[in-house]
């Protein structure tokens, strides 16, 4: 839902004639209608997905009125709803202020090294946040509460909106800034009149990802003892068994998610996009440049420096290197990589009819099989975990705690990077190539596989990659969904903080920072410097 | 061999009409260009003689075969009908050689045809090159050595020139017109550049909002125009007010020699004479028999290397221009006696 429109195609012929070209282009495309075999597998693609928040839907309606009304009123569920709310309004408001605030510094100043500082400041997106509390226990225990969760959670979402406001301020005009200079502006004035309305709906989009994030993390906030519904929830599944208190819990929380994405396509809105100008950077005093540099370091250092010095600190002391147990670590690393590859493999087959609709087709059927594809981007993982926990036991009882549902959670969470990614590489490649093909004497599904396969298949391996990396930096739904006797990476590390054992959890997150978080910095640096050449 | 026939055929684009009625016949072997303005219709039916659009009327064939009528499509790749799109668009995953071969069957003699074609258009040394190493008229070779590999009954060419700069376009759609005449390929080219249209093809066809204007032979085309439009649009053309009489039209050129086009004007009616800039000479250049005439003054000199028109200042009044061979031009200001060496073009008068 944050994604970018693919660029228009730059038309160096006279304008008529090439508009007329695009128009066959487009006629070519829709010529034949939306095929009914791809709405059908689509449609499958889509009730998939739907399963988990139906399913919530039904278990937790299905326990009465009353029996939600009392269990919305007890104080601790308030408390948890409110802990929830506070959280989030507070780490979406500092991440929203802080990535704009680096996002223009690194965009629109001149300072030394602007990709090194870009790069750096997608970083915290790799770490998961459960991995940067327990880096920052290691070297402060008492890190507990309200106040280290927000500004952990602020520091790790940071680039949420940092990048897209960085991307959207290079394609805005600077020129706009300066006109309301000379008219008399203040710099802040000037910024907010002329700059601030074109990056709004980036930034508004960032800071959903931002609050679904806050709503939706159960690792921080579990491991700094600040409860929070999802810790909630969690408790009053796996404490009392109580499943209707739990679900009724669960589903507060979607319609809280829900509220968040609904508020923001309505407070979006759109940019018309002028004539972009580059602006050249600012030059700026060296004590401005001094003054900057706690904003822009911030983030890079409290969510993924501090985190990492705390986790190596414990790492290399002796005593955790004589109690590691190699052939454990190694079974938990084989099981994260192969539920990873495995969920990979199901998101794009799920992905791909939705991703080649939303890529070549319009209309209303397509457009809601896409947002119902997208679901899981606001389905916090324990919602998943726990409505696939009610349905595998009522539906299909012999697949409970097997490998099957925890893939199909992954599937469902992790689609929409898929649909994201797929649907752009489909919608790049150019119909008039397939057109080529066809004349030159290629069946339609033969001029899909020698043309359009190849061409988009970069765009499916990245989005299998992202799914993986983020499969493997789960944490709640896999605590609910893990099949007895196997433990991921997140697990055991998971396993072992709560019970302080710091030294013991150490291996297993130094083992999944390198195998999950350093592809994803690869793939977000790449990526960001991507963008940066565009 | 087999010509190319499109009977009645109209196109719509959403509720936009682009191809309206048009029938026209284009002999085997034949390189006919399809002009028009931006916006007229002709890619629209240029793709719906590949196949890629379908027809709302009429039909296509070629030979004896219908490939396209009203709810029935032979898809593209069973029509022998090859295509160069506008933008080359050759496929940014193979490489040059694997283009060309795109449509050549795996086996023995695909290596043979590839290199003959490569070398057919010029390219025999850069087989292994990708795509994007390619300059624009590199690609639009590739591209055409790629539609002719599967020997097309027909070729399509869509604008493939368009995008080039002026001085490699005409080196390169001279030597294409050559090698599709050698190649004894029926094409169709489709241009908004007058010059292509007239230098190349055996026969131009003029589409103007979706009908077909006229359809005769580069010289039919700019020497007869059949409409006002096609000969504002094929040329430059010099306008005079005058009124008819017994074949000629009496002006400030003097009695012109002219043919009524698309009318029959009576003898005194008020008529539109069209002239070429060429048409109008020097009075010296002429020989004996050549009748009117008119005193000129020159006022201006445009200066176009081989030629140069010339704006010229007539007793009367009005500035008419010429267009001269740049050789012993006269100076601004000189006086001329002006004659026009060819019967001009008579057009009912704008109301």
């Amino acid at each position: 839902m944050t994604l970018a429109p693919p660029a228009e195609a730059a038309p160096e012929l006279p304008v008529a004639a090439s508009e007329v070209s695009l128009r066959a282009a487009g006629a070519r495309a829709s010529a034949g209608r939306t095929p009914l075999w791809l709405v059908l597998l689509g449609s499958l693609a889509a009730l998939a997905a739907s399963i988990p928040l139906v399913y919530l839907l039904v278990r937790g309606t299905e326990s009465g009125l009353d029996r939600i009304i009392e269990t919305l009123s007890r104080g601790r569920v308030l408390e948890y709803a409110a802990n929830s709310l506070g959280l989030a309004a507070a780490t979406t408001a500092t991440a929203l202020v802080l990535g704009t605030a680096v996002a223009f510094t690194l965009s629109r100043l001149r300072v030394p090294f602007p990709r090194v500082w870009l790069l750096a400041s997608s970083l915290p997106l790799a770490v998961p946040s459960f991995i940067a509390g327990y880096g920052w226990l290691v070297l402060v225990p008492s890190a507990q509460g309200f106040v280290p969760s927000w500004l952990l959670l602020s520091a790790v979402t940071m680039p949420y909106v940092a990048l897209p406001v960085a991307a959207a301020l290079r394609g805005a005009s600077g020129d706009l800034e300066g006109v309301a200079r000379t008219l008399g502006r203040g710099p802040f004035s000037a910024f907010f009149v002329a700059t601030w309305p074109q990056v709004r709906p980036a930034a508004i989009a960032g800071g959903l990802l931002v609050a679904l994030y806050a709503l939706s993390d159960f690792g921080l906030v579990a491991m700094m003892r600040f409860p929070t519904l999802t810790w909630g929830i969690n408790a009053a599944y796996s404490a009392s068994f109580d499943r209707a208190q739990a679900a009724i819990l669960a589903l507060l929380l979607v319609v809280m998610a829900l509220l968040v994405v609904v508020g923001e396509r309505s407070a979006r809105g759109r940019v018309p996009r002028g004539a972009a100008r580059a602006v050249a950077p600012r030059t700026i005093g060296r004590g401005m440049l001094v003054a900057l540099l706690p904003v822009v370091a911030a983030a890079p250092v409290v969510g993924v420096a501090i985190p990492l010095l705390g986790l190596t600190t414990r790492l290399v002391q002796a005593e955790t290197l004589r109690e590691l147990d190699v052939p454990r670590l190694l079974a938990a690393v084989g099981s994260t990589v192969g539920v990873a590859l495995a969920a990979a493999a199901l998101a794009v087959v799920l992905a791909l009819p939705i991703a080649a609709l939303g890529a070549r087709y319009r209309g209303r059927l397509v457009s809601a099989i896409e947002s119902v594809g997208y679901l899981g981007h606001a389905l916090p993982g324990i919602v998943v975990g726990l409505s696939l926990v009610f349905f595998s036991l009522a539906v299909l009882p012999v697949l409970y705690q097997s490998v099957v549902v925890l893939v199909f959670a992954y599937a469902v969470l992790f689609m929409p990077k898929a649909i994201g990614t797929m649907r752009s590489g489909l919608a790049d490649v150019p119909t008039s190539l397939v057109s080529v093909a066809r004349t030159l004497g290629d069946s339609p599904l033969r001029a899909w596989w020698r043309v359009t396969v190849p061409l988009a298949l970069p765009s499916v391996g990245i989005g299998a990659l992202l799914v993986a990396i983020a499969t493997m930096k789960e944490l709640p739904a896999t605590l609910l969904l893990r099949p007895t006797g196997i433990q991921t990476l997140a697990t055991e590390l998971w396993n072992r903080t709560v019970v302080f054992e710091f030294g013991a959890a150490a291996p297993y997150a130094a083992v999944l920072v390198l195998i999950a978080a350093v592809p994803a910095m690869v793939l977000s640096g790449i990526r960001s410097t991507a963008k940066e050449e565009l | 061999m087999s010509d190319l026939v499109v009977s009645g055929a109209s196109v719509t684009h959403g509720s936009t009409l682009a191809v309206d009625d048009v029938s026209m016949t284009i002999r085997s072997g034949e390189l006919v260009a399809l002009l028009g303005p931006s916006g007229c219709g002709k890619t629209s039916l240029l793709l719906s003689i590949a196949g890629l659009l379908p027809l709302q009327s009429g039909s296509i064939s070629v030979g004896a075969r219908e490939i396209s009528r009203p709810g029935r499509v032979v898809p593209p790749e069973k029509r022998g009908i090859g295509w160069v799109p506008q933008e080359a668009s050759l496929f940014p995953h193979l490489s040059v050689g694997e283009n060309i071969g795109f449509a050549v069957p795996r086996g023995r003699g695909r290596a043979d045809r590839i290199s003959e074609l490569a070398s057919l258009v010029g390219l025999g040394a850069l087989t292994n090159r990708a795509p994007n190493q390619l300059s624009g008229g590199q690609a639009q070779r590739v591209a055409l050595a790629r539609a002719l590999a599967p020997r097309p009954e027909v070729l399509l060419l869509d604008e493939p020139f368009a995008a080039l700069d002026t001085q490699l376009r005409t080196g390169l759609r001279r030597e294409v017109a050559e090698l599709l005449r050698a190649q004894g390929t029926t094409s169709l080219l489709v241009t908004h550049d007058q010059e292509e249209a007239l230098t190349l093809a055996d026969r131009v066809a003029v589409l103007r909002d979706g009908h077909l204007e006229q359809f005769g032979t580069p010289e039919e085309i700019y020497q007869h125009p059949a409409s006002d439009w096609v000969a504002q649009f094929v040329g430059d053309v010099v306008e005079l007010e005058g009124r008819w009489r017994g074949g000629r039209v009496t002006c400030a050129l003097g009695a012109v020699e002219a043919a009524a086009v698309g009318f029959t004007p009576a003898d005194g009616d008020a008529v539109r004479l069209m002239l070429r800039p060429e048409w109008i000479v020097p009075r010296h250049d002429l020989l004996a028999h050549a009748a009117a005439g008119a005193d000129a003054r020159v006022a201006s000199i445009s200066y176009a290397g081989h030629d140069a028109m010339l704006s010229c200042d007539l007793t009367t009044g009005l500035t008419v221009r010429m267009r001269m061979a740049a050789v012993d031009l006269p100076g601004v200001g000189d006086d001329l006696r002006l004659a026009v060496q060819r019967p001009g073009l008579a057009f009912p008068a704008v109301a």
